[in-house]
């Protein structure tokens, strides 16, 4: 409606349309200035381009870390199921006492495996492995317990249950030390979680400079474009009118440098596959690298928009509106 | 239509472009705004089209206070007046069409109207068979005629032109000026600033006069 003139109808209204046309039109506007935005950056190819590379890049860096996190995070899961106790026996302990003791244990509902290794055996071992052979030929007396490995059933693997398990296991007569490994667990579980900070810190550090970026290039587009904005001023174009083509602008660079950043960690997975085979088939262990899933996209898309548009809209918010004709 | 109550204008700095002018535009009138460069003629234009704000009075469009007019409601009240430049304000790199079509596209029109009234603005100025020309491709006459059939298109009440015929010669002037005459007769308000003596002599319209900054003649051209 006209502010100065009553019954002056302005724009749609004059043509007497539904409110389904004029919200149709409205869209059909905001589609043609998206395709007008996308239309520009193709005009300005190289320049685009590069801006689209910065950010694809910028993204791509705290996206590769995160799923290599998410990865350590899943094969350190994997790890921790597997934890086995092991159960040194008091050295003077019958034959016949440990093999009361193996039908005891094995007999419990929270243990899934045992395995008993003569001290001799382990004496062997020791002697294969450790390289002190000839100096072990002099002692005179075999100086390893007896031990008993035990692997908690799946139920019972989680840290805290084996905790409980190693606790009952303790109170055997025939015990002496019982030992679960799960501090290099806890410590991995630590360095984990700097890890996942750092990542965060990373990521977020990355994303402000997208921002800036985004925010960098919209103010050239709208410097650039002085002059048109000042003539659309002038016939009466609102400053949100204005804006909405940079808007489209910012959410076009997210977009595009979102796909970028999904393509280049695909390919980098994809590159580093046939390496991460060789090191799981050394460690004899079925592994697969957990790679960008659909949410995963997602939440990579839908951030690099994000961006796209806070750069876009701090600049025009800043930069449109302070160009006055005069 | 315009009204102007004991309006002064200070740019910052001191410098004092109007002072205390007072005259009244009735609609459906066509006048003229005379004076030397630097009397004041500009900035009482912007006045008009809120480029500038007055330091003391009123400046009324239609009965409506314009100092009550917010920051964002500009661009609305831009909508009713139609303004023609001197340096005609033209997107180079736009088509005449596109030009002359900007209005009604801020304004939302439907694609289908926007074409029925681009073509229509520009069968009045007479350059129907230019719509898919760039402006660099025409006369300055022409140029200032595309800058003519923006102003109209959205069929403004009010028309305001900053020296139309600044850079043209009499015959073209003449032109123009009988291209405003034409929507003048259509009910539309005219208001015409120029330093162009020579055009005015030749036509019976009221004519403003300001001198550094003050409003000195205000009559009919054959009066002086």
């Amino acid at each position: 409606m006209s502010l100065l003139f009553k019954g002056r109808a302005q724009g749609a209204q004059l043509s007497q349309v539904s409110i389904i046309q004029r919200i149709q039109m409205f869209f059909l506007s905001h589609v043609r200035q998206a395709l007008g935005s996308l239309g520009e950056m193709w005009r300005s190819g190289a320049a685009s381009l590069m801006t689209i590379g910065v950010l694809g890049l910028s993204i791509t860096l705290p996206s590769t870390l995160y799923i290599l996190v998410k990865n350590i995070e899943q094969v350190s899961s994997g790890w921790d199921q597997a934890s086995e106790i092991s159960l040194f026996l008091k050295a003077e302990t019958s034959k016949q006492h440990i093999d009361q003791l193996l039908t005891r244990i094995n007999s419990w509902p929270e243990v899934s495996k045992v395995t008993y290794i003569p001290a001799d055996d382990a004496l062997n071992e020791f002697k294969a492995l450790s390289g002190f052979g000839d100096a072990i030929a002099y002692l005179d007396k075999n100086p390893l317990p007896p031990v008993v490995l035990v692997a908690p059933s799946e139920k019972h693997a989680g840290p805290v249950a084996a905790r409980l398990l190693l606790d009952k296991l303790r109170k055997e007569r025939e015990v002496d030390i019982g030992k679960l490994d799960l501090e290099w667990l806890q410590r991995l579980d630590a360095l984990l979680t700097v890890a996942k900070e750092l990542v965060t810190i990373i990521a977020l550090l990355l994303f402000l400079a997208v921002v800036l970026i985004i925010g960098n290039t919209i103010r050239l587009n709208i410097l650039s474009k002085k002059d048109e904005i000042l003539v659309m001023k002038l016939v009466g174009a609102t400053d949100a009118f204005i804006q909405r083509p940079f808007m489209y602008t910012g959410f076009w660079y997210g977009l595009l440098g979102g796909l970028l950043a999904w393509f280049t960690v695909v390919s980098l997975l994809w590159w580093m596959s046939a390496s991460v085979e060789a090191v799981s088939a050394l460690y004899q262990k079925q592994f697969n690298i957990a790679g960008v899933d659909f949410s995963t996209l997602l939440i990579m898309l839908s951030t690099s928009v994000l961006l796209g548009l806070v750069g876009s809209m701090i600049s025009v918010k800043r930069h449109v509106s302070a160009i006055e004709p005069k | 239509m315009i009204k102007f109550q004991q309006v002064s204008k200070t740019y910052p700095g001191g410098q004092q472009a109007l002072r205390k002018v007072d005259f009244h535009v009735e609609p459906g009138e066509m006048a003229f705004l005379t004076g030397h460069s630097g009397a004041g003629k500009s900035t009482l234009l912007k006045l008009i089209s809120l480029m500038e704000r007055p330091t003391v009075g009123q400046v009324l469009i239609n009965g409506h206070d314009l100092n009550t007019i917010s920051r964002r409601q500009i661009a609305y009240i831009r909508r009713d007046i139609g303004m023609i430049f001197q340096s005609h304000q033209l997107l180079m790199d736009k088509s005449v069409f596109d030009n002359v079509a900007l209005p009604l596209i801020i304004e939302g029109y439907s694609h289908k109207e926007t074409t029925k009234r681009v073509h229509a603005a520009l069968e009045m100025v007479g350059l129907r068979d230019k719509a898919k020309n760039l402006p660099i491709m025409l006369s300055g006459g022409e140029q200032q005629r595309v800058g003519i059939a923006r102003a109209v298109v959205n069929k403004p009440p009010l028309l305001l032109a900053d020296e139309p015929t600044g850079n043209l010669d009499p015959k073209l002037s003449m032109e123009i000026i009988r291209l405003f005459e034409d929507f003048n007769q259509a009910g539309v308000s005219v208001f015409i600033a120029t330093h162009d003596l020579g055009l005015i002599a030749r036509m019976k319209y009221r004519t403003l006069t300001l001198k550094n900054g003050q409003m000195i003649t205000d009559g009919l051209s054959q009066d002086f």
